[in-house]
């Protein structure tokens, strides 16, 4: 990341935990629609946004990542009945918690994509980038050695 | 105090002749004047070591969690049906008695598997605060007179008001009665100052971004990873902390101070709608780092988003166990 901080032409690193049965659909339905949104993103699929534990949006952070972007399905429509409602507890606390301790809000992110929603898709992905962009590259929690 | 004292040895001596417990965990004179130590007892005769004294800090539920596993895993090559339970006897004030409510939530083990002795608390007294008011001279005898401590030191005694040098945890403490027990010992203890209980958060969550992320790993610097504050934790009792776990590594062992911070983070974030404010971490940590403004940062969260407070009662599960179709969204992001 330090390579990064002095380049001029500074593009974010974002990781966004999708889950698999609606945002994956949606960013798949965004790609066959050939919507266009910025390249920062790199997507990981997991079965459900119940099944991202918190560690995993810190270690993110940690090991680099500007931005860290957590999407599910609408509450009421997960794959798994619950498993967003409990994601929702989760990160309502988690999202406090870390800008609390002073971590900028902006680089966490939640949001509901449903899989007929391509278009919110992309605008997301717009939405966060320009976010994390106007904050600069991380410099908190960045493990450097 | 010194009742309280005498009627609980009268009842761990009963509970242990009648063999109603096989274990009771209680306080007793630690090496120093100034400490007092968990002791686990099993035999009546041995019930004049027990204690009752402002030095009594540490939550002793994490010796009831203790004492019950190390039977339950002693007992893996018995039969099953050839196995005992072991019924643990604990001397619980407010904090302890919610660290074994969050225990028997989080099914670690039955209800009558330990047997509860409530003492009300004023409070305990917080080592670094004595020191502090001592200005390093060494306590060589303490005595409780009323309401103020006496210390003896080698530069002569010395007169402190207890309610100075409680520990910042009972100052603002709202459960400072058992909120389940078996046996009462005592009156109702007074109620602290609970309306103050989230001042210093609230100060804190009003300082700019940078100014808490300064604070947050100047404190954070001063961690040395001796895993203390997890070693007393009442709510850690995994097997296998995420620290020790290297299939996968959760987080690094290097010396860069990030890797002290996601501890930290993690440590304090899995105690969300856990930490029962007993200040037990605050207490044995030997750096003095103020884990108790992060910590009562999720308290408060976890009653401002669920109406749930740590170890309240027993009905009202832990909050990120449950969900509700209402909770809060506002921190969902809508482009």
């Amino acid at each position: 990341m330090t390579e990064n901080n002095t380049n001029e032409n500074w593009e974010p690193k974002i990781v966004a935990f999708v889950c698999n049965w609606c945002t994956y659909a949606g960013a798949d339905l965004a790609g066959i629609s050939r919507i266009q949104y910025p390249p920062n993103v790199r997507l990981i699929r997991l079965p459900c946004s119940g099944r991202v534990n918190p560690f995993y949006v810190v270690k993110a952070l940690q090991e680099g990542a500007d931005g860290v972007l957590v999407s599910g399905c609408h509450p009421g429509e997960c794959h798994y009945l619950t498993g967003n409602l409990s994601a929702r507890r989760k990160f309502a606390m988690l999202k406090r918690f870390l800008s609390y301790i002073g971590i900028e809000p902006d680089r966490t992110m939640f949001t509901w994509v449903s899989a007929s929603e391509g278009e919110k898709f992309a605008n997301v992905i717009k939405g966060v980038t320009e976010r994390v962009k106007a904050l600069g590259p991380a410099e908190k929690l960045i493990k450097a050695l | 105090m010194e009742n309280i004292e005498k009627q609980l040895r009268e009842e761990a001596r009963k509970l242990l002749s009648e063999k109603k417990v096989d274990a009771l965990v209680g306080y007793e004179q630690g090496t120093l004047p100034y400490q007092a130590a968990p002791c686990i007892i099993t035999e009546p005769e041995e019930a004049d070591r027990l204690v009752w004294n402002p030095f009594c800090s540490v939550n002793l539920a994490k010796y009831v969690h203790d004492l019950i596993f190390q039977h339950r895993e002693s007992q893996t090559r018995t039969k099953p049906e050839d196995r005992t339970k072991k019924v643990v006897g604990v001397i619980a004030r407010g904090c302890t008695t919610r660290s074994i409510v969050i225990h028997l939530q989080e099914r670690q083990y039955e209800r009558n598997e330990v047997v509860i002795v409530g003492v009300p608390c004023t409070g305990y007294i917080a080592k670094r605060k004595l020191f502090r008011a001592l200005e390093g001279a060494e306590p060589l005898a303490c005595a409780v007179e009323g309401d103020s401590l006496k210390v003896e030191t080698a530069q002569g005694s010395k007169s402190i008001l207890i309610r100075d040098i409680l520990s910042d945890s009972c100052l603002t403490c709202r459960y400072n009665n058992p909120v389940i027990s078996d046996i009462n010992v005592g009156e109702p203890a007074p109620p602290m100052n609970p309306d103050g209980e989230y001042n210093d958060v609230d100060a804190f969550e009003n300082l700019p971004t940078d100014e808490r992320w300064a604070y947050f790993t100047k404190e954070m610097d001063k961690c040395i990873r001796c895993y203390a504050c997890r070693n007393t934790c009442p709510s850690c009792y995994c097997k296998v902390c995420f620290v020790e776990q290297s299939q996968p590594r959760w987080v690094g062992v290097s010396v860069d101070e990030s890797d002290t911070q996601v501890f930290q983070i993690m440590r304090i974030f899995h105690q969300a709608g856990r930490c029962v404010d007993c200040g037990s971490c605050v207490e044995v940590c030997p750096m003095g780092v103020d884990l108790r403004k992060f910590l009562k940062k999720l308290d408060k969260d976890g009653f401002d988003l669920f109406e749930h407070r740590a170890g309240e009662s027993l009905e009202d599960p832990p909050p990120l166990g449950a969900f509700s179709t209402y909770d809060k969204e506002d921190f969902i992001f809508e482009p």
